[in-house]
């Protein structure tokens, strides 16, 4: 049963799944990176219907299956003309979906930005704006960095959910083999261990990170 | 294409149907994760050198492996080995097997939380086991243990929308199946995002209110 040929020449299609995988998980880090930081800084505007905009984009991606999500954007999409493209509204989805949670880790680590920095900022005369992008958000971006990394494994466990849509990221590509030879037992442990290959060392990263992060983080 | 709620009368029991199914799914896999989680903790703490093993080996792999997987490795493998389960049953059981490690790590840091002093305390006046338990951990602990462990629920209520994919008839499976009648998706995942919606937003709103209760009754602390 085991080292069927039939599964070793099902290896290519498996690896062109992982790449896809690897690349929407990479995307919508992205996207969770540029959603996180706007719905941030709409939070902390002084116009409060972009603040209940923020509020309600966050609440509704914590609060909803990212399934139901990527089907709303996937067929959401068509609407704009964008329509038939599965890797698109995924990764779209993954970005909106995991922006949220960045929002939040981002939100939580403001405080180590303390008061006084700001004071001395502005007392040297940097313009508001300078003061976000040279002094807070370094160490905003630093103090969440391990948060940040364990959000993007869940992100990059999100990931499979793109099958749903027929894009053939490791999943989707695992069940077109089995759909074709018939041994899911094989091609599902490939699979799981193509998930751990990425998974692992992240983990491991965000582990070391949380190790090496003590005093510096806290702030004072 | 317009957007038109109206089409979803005709389907509102069927709806209501899937997501009382949901419920039930995600009662029973609450309920298994929980009793998992806690003999996880027990067999850590009590088991043999090879019982750790196993037991940190099955953790690394569920904190590693997406549920979407895990899901479909039990679904797919389990019939190669002769055991035929139906498609709710394989969902229930992986939602509990997905979930038990992370209520263990909840469990297990809300015991840490514990100053062991106290319960030090309790056994020089001579308090029995079962009432430290109840009377200086579960006090200290819960109000901890709570919000983190209703926060895993409320995942696990979210991720239960995955069972559809093997076809477990639940919320998002009978959506499926209201979206191939109607052809109106987006009408259809709206409304059903918005059950979900406010089903998770009143388990939060529950939590909250019970965990400032707890608090006040047992004079802890809260932070935040």
């Amino acid at each position: 049963m085991w080292l069927d040929p039939q599964v070793i020449q099902s290896v290519p299609s498996l690896l062109d799944g992982w790449m896809l995988t690897v690349e929407l998980t990479l995307l919508g880090a992205a996207g969770s990176l540029a959603c996180g930081h706007l719905a941030l800084a709409m939070q902390l505007t002084r116009i409060a219907p972009l603040r209940w905009l923020a509020r309600l984009y966050i609440s509704f991606m914590r609060g909803t299956p990212s399934l139901v999500q990527l089907f709303m954007v996937f067929f959401a999409l068509p609407l704009i003309g964008l329509g038939g493209r599965p890797m698109l509204a995924a990764a779209l989805t993954l970005g909106l979906n995991s922006g949220a949670y960045t929002a939040e880790i981002l939100r939580g680590n403001m405080r180590v930005v303390t008061r006084g920095q700001i004071e001395a900022a502005t007392a040297l005369g940097m313009a508001p704006w300078l003061i976000a992008l040279r002094i807070a958000l370094p160490q905003m971006l630093k103090a969440s960095l391990p948060a940040l990394v364990n959000e993007f494994t869940i992100l990059l466990k999100t990931t499979p959910l793109a099958s749903a849509v027929a894009v053939t990221e490791l999943v989707y590509a695992g069940q077109m083999v089995i759909a074709r030879i018939y041994t899911s037992t094989q091609i599902m442990l490939l699979v799981s261990a193509g998930y751990l290959s990425v998974v692992l060392p992240v983990i491991w990263l965000g582990r070391r990170l949380r190790q090496r992060a003590p005093s510096t983080m806290r702030g004072t | 294409m317009t957007f038109d709620l109206a089409v979803l009368t005709a389907y509102v029991p069927a709806l209501l149907h899937g997501f009382v199914d949901t419920i039930w799914l995600c009662v029973l896999s609450g309920a298994l994760a929980c009793a998992l989680g806690i003999a996880l903790v027990v067999g850590r703490r009590r088991g043999s050198r090879l019982l750790v093993v196993l037991i940190d080996g099955y953790v690394a792999l569920t904190l590693a492996l997406p549920l979407l997987v895990l899901l479909y490795v039990t679904f797919y493998v389990l019939p190669d080995f002769g055991l035929l389960l139906p498609a709710s049953v394989v969902g229930v059981l992986t939602l509990a097997i997905y979930y038990a490690p992370y209520v263990a790590q909840v469990i297990q840091a809300a015991i840490d939380a514990v100053p062991a002093g106290t319960i030090e305390a309790g056994v020089a006046i001579g308090m029995s086991p079962l009432a430290i338990g109840r009377r200086i951990v579960a006090p200290q602990a819960l109000p901890l243990l709570l919000p983190t462990l209703t926060g895993l629920m409320i995942g696990l209520f979210k991720d239960s929308a995955l069972l559809s994919v093997i076809s477990v008839h639940e919320l998002m499976f009978t959506a499926k199946g209201v979206v191939s009648d109607t052809y109106a998706p987006l009408e259809v995942y709206f409304a059903v995002a918005l059950v979900y919606w406010a089903t998770t937003a009143t388990l939060n709103h529950a939590t909250r209110q019970w965990e400032r209760r707890l608090a006040l009754a047992h004079g802890v602390a809260l932070e935040r």
